[in-house]
């Protein structure tokens, strides 16, 4: 008779998982990381960017799911600062404003942390916009007229920044960190030109693929925590995407493992099925 | 060396309250649930309130008096929580229904149809352009695309003489979804274990220090 | 029909009209009337958008009023969250929505819980695919094969021994799995626009169904 291996049940499989995790983060273990030539297409387009171009970063989601993407922005700052383009921070959702401050902070480009950028003249932080799909399009058509100051209040007049943003003409990329890129393709990149790049969570970048095949070499995407690792190994840290990245190479042995339990216990019961 | 911030420790104690729903559903886990609740309620007000600030500035210093209309009717949209005014929220909901769907609809056309319809017929061409793993791609997705699009606008089918081949290609299509959604899942899976990873790394690392 | 509920009626269809016709005209044809009306009116959408948020705090203390007053069930919980919601407003109207203690409140609690509920999903997730991933069918190989083969080939273990598994990871996502949501794009586009039909026709209600009586 053959030998009937039991259910797991799911507690156990949690158990196993969760040690799995605890192990990983306590004691990391150094693992590669290989380039893809989505994150590298990113990296050398934003390279490629005359110093003082206004890149605008914006979008709507929630943050927990956009923290996926924060690992890859965070290393983008970082390279941005280094070849001096300024940033403007487009908030279309409740959460973006703290999604912004948290890559903002996080990134330490600010003088405050000895980096190289001064609000006001390297970035800006707008406030929320709401209205979606009507904001971004008031935003594109005037700047100044869909929002009159920053997130502190400040007139846009007093940035210097913001004195040469006027129009979508004025932006030379769109960076989404969030999960609704459709709206930025169709209204920045489909009806205006303007190429963007989106940092997509792993789950969104099967969706959206089709954008970069409808505008090639306008859209780019890179894919999840993957591509932030890659992103933070061309910039030259280590951070979320690296540590995300090291846990998930032990689970998913663990979930192989599990599957094939899984189909083991199954064609041990296909015998008794038969009886 | 156990953490001595208390954001850390509030955090922590969250984080742990979270993670209880793995044990049962439980006291600590209704507190989080409500705490997120009160948090998310608070700070939508938070933020309507410094937005409400900047976007009718040009009102309150004189430079754009027409903007009073806007919150004339933004006040309106309130009485949506009230049952019996309901109806006055009607007025500024279609102006957002008006404006939003003009909008989308425009974008809808250009982009998700023709922008798609377009990309089919250019990668059709592409298959005949080397390198063959590129070509097996295109046809697969030249192929593939018009049949997932007729499983889902064809869901339910009339029977007709066409019913037998409808059939054969709405099977084709279940299984067009079936690779998508299998391969979506499996990158999702790489996505909730890195914020599984941030959410225990607190808890390890920041909050216990090991 | 009273004659208020005809006015009603009617004037709310003008305005979804309005709004709408100066949109599209604004975009397919040279009208600088029209490209005022549609900015003006994106500029009060905008603004009209911003007492949204406060229509959750009306539902939810509506709700939560209640349930405390009639001691319904989870009342102790709903007066927590009415407390909490309460104090979260003093708190960040006085500190600022940018400050660095409100950010830190802000990720030490909602941000927090709510990375702590979707990474969860995880372990339901693989415990799931224990239980689902057992291929007696066809279908159910074909939906396991191409989830364990994206799960494996996103490894960077893996992707660094074999180096083509990063390529087999993009090939499967922007071929196969494009062909699925393209498809998606398409039809939703398809139904968006119809939608959008319907409602200059006056044959959908959408949201305004919220505010019938």
């Amino acid at each position: 008779m053959a030998m009937r291996i039991p259910e797991l049940k799911s507690q156990y499989i949690w158990a196993i998982l969760l040690a799995i995790f605890t192990v990983a983060i306590i004691h990391p273990i150094e693992i590669p990381i290989p380039m893809s030539k989505a994150t590298l297409d990113v990296y050398n387009m934003i390279e490629n960017l005359p110093e003082g171009s206004i890149v605008a970063v914006g979008g709507a989601y929630v943050f927990a799911f956009d923290l996926e993407s924060s690992a890859s922005m965070i290393a983008c700052l970082k390279q941005m600062a280094r070849n001096h383009l300024r940033v403007v921070f487009v908030p279309l959702s409740v959460e973006a404003v703290q999604m912004h401050k948290y890559c903002i902070d996080m990134a330490r480009v600010d003088e405050k942390y000895g980096g190289p950028w001064k609000y006001g003249r390297d970035y800006v932080q707008l406030p929320y916009m709401p209205g979606m799909d009507a904001a971004l399009v008031a935003f594109l058509t005037d700047v100044h007229s869909a929002v009159a100051t920053d997130v502190y209040g400040t007139p846009l007049d007093e940035l210097p920044l913001m004195r040469d943003l006027h129009s979508y003409k004025d932006i030379s990329l769109w960076i989404c960190i969030h999960w609704a890129f459709p709206m930025i393709v169709r209204y920045v990149t489909s009806e205006r030109g303007i190429p963007s790049v989106y940092f997509a969570q792993a789950a969104a970048y099967a969706s959206y693929a089709p954008y970069m095949a409808m505008y090639p070499g306008k859209v780019f995407m890179t894919l999840g925590f993957l591509g932030g690792a890659q992103y933070e190994k061309l910039v030259g840290i280590k951070g979320l995407g690296y540590a995300a990245m090291n846990a998930y190479s032990f689970l998913v042995i663990a979930f192989v493992i599990f599957v094939i339990l899984g189909n083991i216990t199954m064609l041990t019961r296909l015998g008794e099925e038969e009886e | 060396m156990i953490s001595t911030d208390p954001w850390i420790w509030l955090s922590a104690l969250l984080t742990i309250c979270s993670y209880s729903l793995l044990y049962g559903d439980n006291p600590l886990f209704r507190i989080g649930v409500y705490t997120y609740a009160g948090t998310v309620i608070g700070h939508s007000v938070v933020t309507g309130y410094f937005t409400l600030k900047s976007r009718f500035l040009p009102l309150f210093t004189g430079q754009k008096p027409i903007l009073i209309i806007p919150l004339i009717l933004g006040i309106m949209s309130l009485f949506v929580a009230w049952r019996k005014y309901a109806w006055v929220a009607s007025f500024p909901i279609a102006v957002m229904i008006g404006v939003g769907t003009g909008i989308s609809m425009r974008a809808l056309m250009m982009t998700d149809i023709i922008g798609n319809v377009k990309a089919v017929i250019s990668e059709a061409a592409l298959i005949f352009t080397p390198p063959l793993t590129d070509q097996i791609g295109y046809l697969i997705k030249v192929i593939f695309t018009p049949i997932a699009v007729f499983y889902l606008l064809f869901t339910v089918f009339v029977r007709s003489p066409a019913s037998k081949p409808a059939e054969y290609l709405r099977t084709i299509g279940k299984y067009i979804f079936l690779i998508y959604f299998g391969l979506s899942v499996g990158s999702a899976i790489m996505q909730l274990s890195g914020l599984a990873v941030s959410s225990l790394y607190r808890l390890i690392k920041l909050w216990l220090g090991l | 029909m009273s004659a208020v509920v005809y006015i009603r009626l009617y004037l709310t269809r003008i305005l979804i009209l309005i709004g709408m016709l100066s949109v599209l005209i604004s975009w397919y044809f040279v009208s600088p009337e029209a490209d005022v009306i549609a900015n003006e009116l994106q500029i009060w959408n905008m603004n009209i958008a911003t007492f949204t948020l406060f229509v959750g705090l009306l539902s939810v203390y509506s709700r939560y009023i209640r349930s405390i007053m009639n001691r319904e069930k989870y009342w102790q919980y709903h007066l927590y969250a009415a407390i909490l919601i309460v104090v979260w407003i003093i708190f960040g109207l006085k500190v600022g929505l940018y400050s660095d203690i409100y950010q830190k409140a802000y990720l030490c609690t909602k941000i927090t819980l709510h990375i702590a509920i979707l990474g969860q999903l995880v372990f339901f997730m693989i415990s799931a695919c224990y239980r689902l991933f057992r291929m007696r069918t066809l279908r159910t190989a074909i939906f396991a094969c191409c989830t364990l083969l994206i799960a494996i080939c996103n490894a960077p273990i893996v992707s660094a021994t074999f180096p083509a598994a990063d390529k087999i990871v993009f090939w499967f996502l922007n071929y196969p799995a494009s062909a699925g949501s393209r498809a998606l794009l398409i039809t939703g586009g398809v139904g968006g626009v119809v939608l959008g039909i319907r409602i200059l026709l006056g044959l959908e209600k959408g949201a305004l169904r919220a505010t019938e009586v």
